[in-house]
């Protein structure tokens, strides 16, 4: 009993030891980012390598948020500085409270209140490009020791570029502690590259063929001096070597790399014309208003964005006046004020409704414009033109004439890396994205009753409706089932691109070419044909460098491949000459 | 028949004839400034401009309302006839750009110190001329043979020309093409020895213009009036029915469609000088769509419809762009969707149009107006499937 | 039918009677932008603030010539992007309202369009949008960012920071080309070698180089390759993107680079066509860090620029213009070099004691006008250019900049190409 007790009693003070060492350096560490920040020059630079050499978490947090301008300085009724950030936490004013960097608590007033602080009640701590390459370099050193291991690349990789011997060690002993292989990997590289500007061959034998064996695209630039250099000829010679292996190693990069890129920028021409591929393929409207269908989507986006966030208001004047008061009207909606994951969910929910909206707004336009006009396809086309110059400009007055910001969800940002081709989170969801669509559309189409009805009354309206299909019924539901989906495509386009009154119209002429290539009314074709131009357009800018000059050859392809195929890849076959 | 001359189309005719060619020009150059009765060199040049656009008008109209082939791409040859014309104006600004250097002054800041060879003949203004007619037409007889051969028609037809039109807008976007890029050729000084800023060259295109617009006026009614153009129309009726009688209905469209270009191009050379600015835009797809909305509104298958429309619109465009700056689209686009809907003879049909309402509210006594017009209904403009 | 030609006719020839009839005491001042089309993103805010600038003027007492006050009268137009459109406007505001001066356009091809009318019919024109220079026109007066006072400063800042490799990327038209040229040359001149600039060069066939870096059309949105491009450029380190992309295509531009993991800490990217109002649509969030470099910007703190800022603040709030947005406005520099356009034309004018247009241009080159605006003092020179403070600022989250380096009073100088030639061949 008395020995386990006694047992416990020395854990215990093993424990509360550590934890006090631990608390020591946290408070040493405090310290120096407080004399960090109010420093300057050389004693400044001081304080930054001693805070790289303490490996503190703190330490680590607040120089990022001193790199993001999210340090402030306090300035006490004494007079003193008092460096401090801002909680999250914002009240309804939002403010916040000040935490000081010196000890973790918040600054009070005089009664011993927690003060509260707005982004404009505080100048920022300042840092420029120089005084924050040197505090990334420190957090590049906290970070060889961070527990992601990505950051811990980078960090290495950052080390590896700088050019300066003196880190070899630093990264050796870094490697003997690494589990990680990437991370290993990555630190062979740095240190291989720094060993280039050794000046014994030997050494940088050593290095040469570490990187050679690597394929390391950072240090061809290095290699390339060093081929070029008078130096050993050995070293010239391994150089040279290496530098065509890696030249090597970059052309499959670039190929996988377009081959990937030209898959997405295909699902992007597909999620964008699938809805065309409905409205123009299946029911033969010629619909130039679907680009604003798409900026419905996108618009609806924002407007979730907002609702989650601050709120969204708009109000529009009018150049009419009764009685000398100028006409307008207006809304104001309170947002949620959300944070954390929940604002970052925004987006799931923006994705249905863009569907939504975008589909409503489809069934007006067939209501009021285009059930008058399936007789006379051509004539649709110039009412929707219409349409589309007047749904601009409304945008324009309810959400401005200038873009409006979009933020991504931080689940979208980002990318991830197999061997040096980069794959972007936000490009690998629009793939996904357009394969489940692609396999809802086709369900639908095929699978259900609906579709039966769609197919049938495109295939033959006055046929269909003279077994008793509700034609009148059908075209309505088609017709907002195609722009829902334009709407889909908005949604995800107010990821990678910009939201504004014109978005709709830089996506019109690329996506009647998709549905006219694939073949009008062959969903199939559509894919097709998306991967086709998307691919293509992507190695001819990678093989001409211009990616002007890459789609001036699609669409002159596109041109002579319809001579040769004039119902596009897969036409449906009909008796009917006209 | 559609193309019968209507006494009321006469009359048009030749009021506008002689109010343009005559009455116009006299009141520009032989009144005083401040007399009430002077016609500004602003506003003869605004009719300058906008008579261009009818006789672009007239080409698109010749597609679409006499021959149904709707290209969306018609703007592509009214540029290219403005380019070339360009090209002209630009050597004769000589020395007297911005560099003072004899070659256009885009050229210096890209770097080049000599003229590119294909830029040496546009000093004649001869060659300018004939490159003028001939590029359009070459482009419009490659294009429309292979498009008609293979028997692209209807939809596929307007967005092939569309894409082409766009990848024409594409590449004279490009600096590296050595056409001027974005900016295009601006700044233009002399035409065939002639200073551009002075009114009375200025009133001479004028007058050049309203010459073209009633020679191809002229053309086309004589031409849509002949055995080719009832073919023509035949086409547009029922393509097949044509074909299965022995018709060779793609020369016949090739034609029309190269025709239709040359007129284009001769009518964007002299909107050239007039506006004193050529750039890629013009060719953008949307220019084209515009060109269709002015014959759709003026009514299709006539042609003065497709004249008024211009006039119409682009009279609309000048005055709602600076009486409701921020509200013009709106009206714009309201325009087109209720002409289709509603006037899809345009305005040439409407008085055909009322006449119907006022039949129906008043019928009509059995003896017949002889001083009304009587607009009757002919064939259909496009079949019913 | 006639009656309807007929009715158009006399629309317009209505209109234009219309306009000739002239209050007394006033000064029909033009306004040339795009207020709608694609362009009326940027150019929207340019009406507004030359509208705040007139009634600010107005309500001070308007501009006195000899005895009289004029209070100014705006006569607004619409270019609506369409640039033989710009030539019409400018011919109507010259000679059926008979303008004293105009001030407009955004972009260079909208300039060059409008000219040659200014020329013939010898009217005034205020430029306020950063620009390619090589142009000089005696009827332009160009308050816009030359080249010299916008990217030389920025490149120098760059190689001051230590920065290697420069990757060159634009929209293709004649701003960044010609920008690019000059950088090209800038650079060669400071020793970084070809190599080291990266986005390609094109040739003419004596081997000379006539355009570096890479460009893309408008509106572009696919942005890939060229940051795998500038990814594999930047590699090595030290390396940084010289961005002269024009409007909408900046957003997909950056959300790539975000998305790429390319960090302003490992490569910065410097746009010379982002200011405060381009930010409100961009991600700052991620962009913190990013270059911007500008004769004003609206985090300045100085007295002149917390006045305007405020008098900007409460006009918007009173102002009832219709089409003026309210909510969440920023203010940037070619905004604020609108806004001294119309000052320092008052003031040439009233020193002038007339409106005529020799005698306002005579003053204007003395040299003598200047204007304590709020981007500093802002002074035409001779060869109507302005003397006025360079910024180098870096994008806050917040999606204003924070000013990093100030080159005082920089001297614009329109003609940049042939001076570096020959500094380049005397090197050699």
């Amino acid at each position: 009993m008395t020995n386990i007790f006694r047992l416990t009693l020395a854990l215990l003070c093993v424990i509360f030891s550590i934890a006090s060492v631990q608390a020591q350096d946290e408070t040493a560490a405090r310290a120096k980012l407080v004399q960090a920040i109010l420093s300057e020059g050389t004693e400044q630079q001081k304080a930054l390598t001693e805070i790289a050499d303490s490996g503190s978490k703190v330490a680590s947090d607040v120089l990022f948020a001193w790199t993001r301008d999210g340090i402030y300085i306090y300035v006490a009724p004494d007079g003193s500085k008092v460096p401090v950030m801002l909680e999250d936490q914002q009240d309804v004013e939002g403010r916040a409270r000040g935490i000081r960097i010196i000890d973790g608590q918040p600054v009070k007033d005089a009664s011993g209140k927690d003060m509260k602080f707005g982004d404009s009640d505080l100048n920022t701590a300042d840092t420029d490009m120089r005084l924050r390459g040197e505090i990334q370099q420190t957090l590049d050193m906290l970070a060889l020791a961070d527990p992601d291991s990505d950051a811990r690349s980078s960090a290495v990789t950052k080390l590896g570029n700088s050019q300066k011997e003196s880190y070899i060690p630093i990264l050796q002993t870094r490697l003997t502690k690494e589990k990680d292989v990437g991370v290993q990997k990555a630190i062979a590289e740095a240190i291989a590259d720094l060993q280039l500007f050794d000046t014994n061959p030997t050494i940088q034998i050593t290095g040469i063929t570490q990187l050679a064996g690597l394929n390391s695209i950072g240090s061809l630039d290095n290699l390339k001096q060093l081929a070029t250099s008078k130096g050993d000829p050995r070293v010239v010679k391994l150089a040279n070597q290496a530098v065509g292996s890696i030249e090597h190693h970059i052309w499959w990069v670039n190929f996988y790399g377009t081959i990937f890129r030209g898959v997405s920028l295909g699902s992007i021409l597909l999620i964008v014309a699938l809805g065309l591929a409905i409205t123009f393929g299946l029911m033969g409207v010629i619909n130039m208003a679907h680009g604003e269908m798409i900026a419905v989507g996108a618009y609806t986006t924002y407007f979730i964005q907002n609702i989650f966030g601050a709120g969204f208001s708009f109000a529009i004047n009018l150049p009419f006046s009764i009685a000398g008061r100028p006409l307008g009207f207006g809304l104001n909606l309170p947002g949620l004020n959300a944070t954390g994951w929940f604002y970052q969910s925004y987006f799931l929910f923006a994705i249905p409704l863009s569907f939504i909206m975008a589909a409503l707004a489809g069934l007006v336009l067939e209501r009021t414009v285009i059930q008058f006009l399936y007789r006379r396809p051509l004539e649709s086309l110039l009412a929707t033109w219409g349409v589309s110059l007047v749904m601009q400009q409304l945008f324009r007055m309810v959400f401005g004439a200038n873009n409006v910001q979009v933020n991504s969800p931080s689940w979208l940002l980002g990318h991830f890396t197999i061997d040096d081709v980069s794959f972007g989170y936000n490009r690998v969801f629009v793939v996904a994205f357009a394969i489940l669509i692609v396999i809802g559309t086709w369900l639908l189409l095929s699978k259900t009753p609906l579709g039966l009805l769609i197919r049938a009354v495109m295939q033959n309206r006055s046929m269909a409706s003279c077994m008793g299909v509700r034609t009148t019924r059908v075209n309505m539901i088609t017709f907002a089932f195609g722009s829902g989906l334009a709407g889909l495509a908005g949604a995800f386009l107010s990821q990678i691109g910009n939201v504004g009154p014109s978005l709709g119209q830089n996506y019109i002429v690329d996506s009647f070419m998709t549905v006219v290539v694939g073949g009008v009314g062959s969903i199939i074709g559509t894919v097709y044909s998306a991967l086709g131009i998307g691919v293509s357009d992507q190695v001819l800018q990678q093989q001409l460098g211009s990616p002007v000059m890459g789609k001036i050859i699609v669409l002159t392809c596109i041109i002579l491949f319809l001579q040769w195929k004039p119902g596009g890849l897969f036409s449906i076959r009909s008796r009917n000459l006209d | 028949m559609l193309v019968k001359t209507t006494k009321w189309e006469l009359w048009i005719v030749a009021v506008a004839t002689v109010s343009l060619l005559a009455v116009l020009p006299s009141l520009n150059a032989f009144t005083a400034p401040e007399s009430l009765m002077h016609v500004s060199d602003f506003t003869i040049n605004l009719y300058g401009k906008y008579l261009c656009y009818g006789i672009l008008a007239i080409s698109v109209d010749l597609l679409w309302g006499y021959t149904g082939l709707l290209s969306l791409g018609q703007c592509l040859f009214f540029a290219l006839g403005g380019y070339m014309m360009g090209m002209y104006l630009m050597r004769m600004i000589g020395d007297l750009g911005q560099y003072h250097q004899p070659i256009p002054d885009f050229l210096v800041f890209l770097g080049w110190s000599r003229l590119p060879t294909f830029w040496e003949p546009f000093s004649s203004f001869a060659f300018a001329l004939v490159m003028v007619i001939l590029l359009p037409a070459v482009l419009a007889l490659v294009f429309g043979f292979l498009a008609f051969r293979s028997r692209i028609k209807g939809v596929y037809f307007a967005i092939l020309t569309q894409a082409l039109t766009y990848a024409g807008c594409l590449l004279f976007f490009r600096n590296d093409l050595l056409m001027g890029g974005n900016n295009g050729f601006t700044d233009f000084k002399f035409i065939a020895g002639y200073d551009l800023r002075n009114a009375s060259t200025q009133r001479g295109l004028y007058i050049c213009t309203v010459l073209l617009l009633l020679g191809t006026y002229a053309l086309c009614k004589w031409l849509t009036a002949t055995k080719f153009g009832k073919v023509q129309q035949a086409i547009r009726d029922s393509e097949n029915r044509v074909l299965f009688s022995g018709y060779a209905t793609a020369h016949f469209k090739l034609f029309v469609f190269v025709l239709a270009a040359i007129i284009a191009g001769l009518a964007g050379a002299l909107y050239v000088p007039q506006v004193g600015i050529i750039n890629p835009s013009e060719m953008g797809p949307d220019k084209s769509l515009e060109a269709i909305i002015w014959v759709a509104v003026g009514g299709r298958g006539t042609l003065i419809g497709p004249v008024i429309g211009a006039f119409a619109v682009n009279a609309m465009k000048s005055w709602a762009t600076r009486a409701y700056p921020d509200l013009w689209l709106l009206f714009l686009g309201l325009t087109f969707i209720l002409v289709t809907l509603f006037m899809p003879k345009g305005i040439v049909g409407l008085p055909a149009q009322l006449g119907v309402v006022k039949q129906r509210f008043w019928p009509a006594k059995p003896v017949v107006d002889e001083s009304k017009p009587v607009v009757v209904e002919e064939a259909p403009l496009t079949k019913p499937d | 039918m006639k009656r309807y030609l007929l009715q158009v006719i006399s629309l317009v020839a209505g209109l234009s009677l219309a306009s000739q009839v002239k209050a007394q005491n006033t000064v029909k001042v033009g306004v040339l932008h795009s207020l709608s089309g694609t362009m009326a993103i940027s150019e929207t805010s340019l009406r507004d603030v030359l509208l705040f600038a007139f009634d600010e003027i107005n309500n001070a007492g308007g501009i006195k010539v000899g005895d009289t006050s004029y209070k100014i009268d705006p006569v607004i137009v619409d270019g609506a992007s369409n640039w033989p459109l710009f030539a019409e406007k400018a011919k109507q505001l010259l000679e059926e309202d008979k303008v004293a001066v105009t001030f407009g356009c955004w972009t260079s091809v909208s300039r060059k369009s409008v000219l040659p009318v200014y020329e013939k019919d010898n009217g005034l024109l205020f430029y306020p949008v950063q620009y390619e220079g090589e142009e000089l026109s005696k009827n332009i007066f160009y308050t816009a960012e030359a080249v010299n006072q916008q990217a030389i400063p920025a490149v120098d800042y760059l190689l001051a920071q230590g920065k290697k490799k420069f990757y060159l990327i634009g929209t293709d038209y004649v701003y960044p080309q010609t920008t690019d040229l000059i950088l090209y040359k800038y650079l060669l001149l400071h020793g970084v070698p070809p190599e080291n600039i990266g986005g390609g060069f094109r040739k003419d066939d004596s081997g000379k180089v006539i355009s570096a870096g890479k460009y893309v059309p408008f509106s572009y949105t696919d942005f890939q390759q060229i940051v795998a491009d500038i990814k594999q450029f930047a590699a090595s380190g030290d390396a940084c993107v010289i961005n002269t992309i024009n409007g909408d295509s900046n957003v997909p531009f950056f959300k790539e680079i975000v998305a790429a993991g390319l960090t302003p800490a490992d490569c910065p990217v410097v746009s010379f066509s982002l200011a405060e109002d381009e930010l409100r649509s961009m991600p700052t969030k991620d962009m913190v860090g990013e270059l911007g470099c500008w004769t004003y910007f609206m985090s300045l703190k100085t007295p002149e620029n917390k006045t305007f800022l405020n008098n900007w603040n409460s006009w918007l709030q009173t102002e009832s213009y219709p089409g003026v947005i309210k909510e969440k406005r920023a203010v940037d520099s070619p905004m604020v070099l609108s806004y001294d356009g119309v000052y320092l034309w008052k003031e040439a004018v009233e020193k002038a004691g007339t409106f005529d247009v020799d005698a306002v241009r005579k003053v204007l080159e003395s040299g003598d006008i200047s204007f304590e605006g709020p981007g500093g003092k802002i002074t035409v020179q001779a060869n109507h250019h302005c003397t006025k403070n360079v910024y180098i600022g870096e994008t806050k989250a917040n999606g204003q900049f924070k000013i990093l380096e100030t080159f005082p009073q920089v001297v614009g100088e329109p003609f940049l190409l042939k001076d570096l030639d020959d500094k380049l061949a005397a090197k050699q």
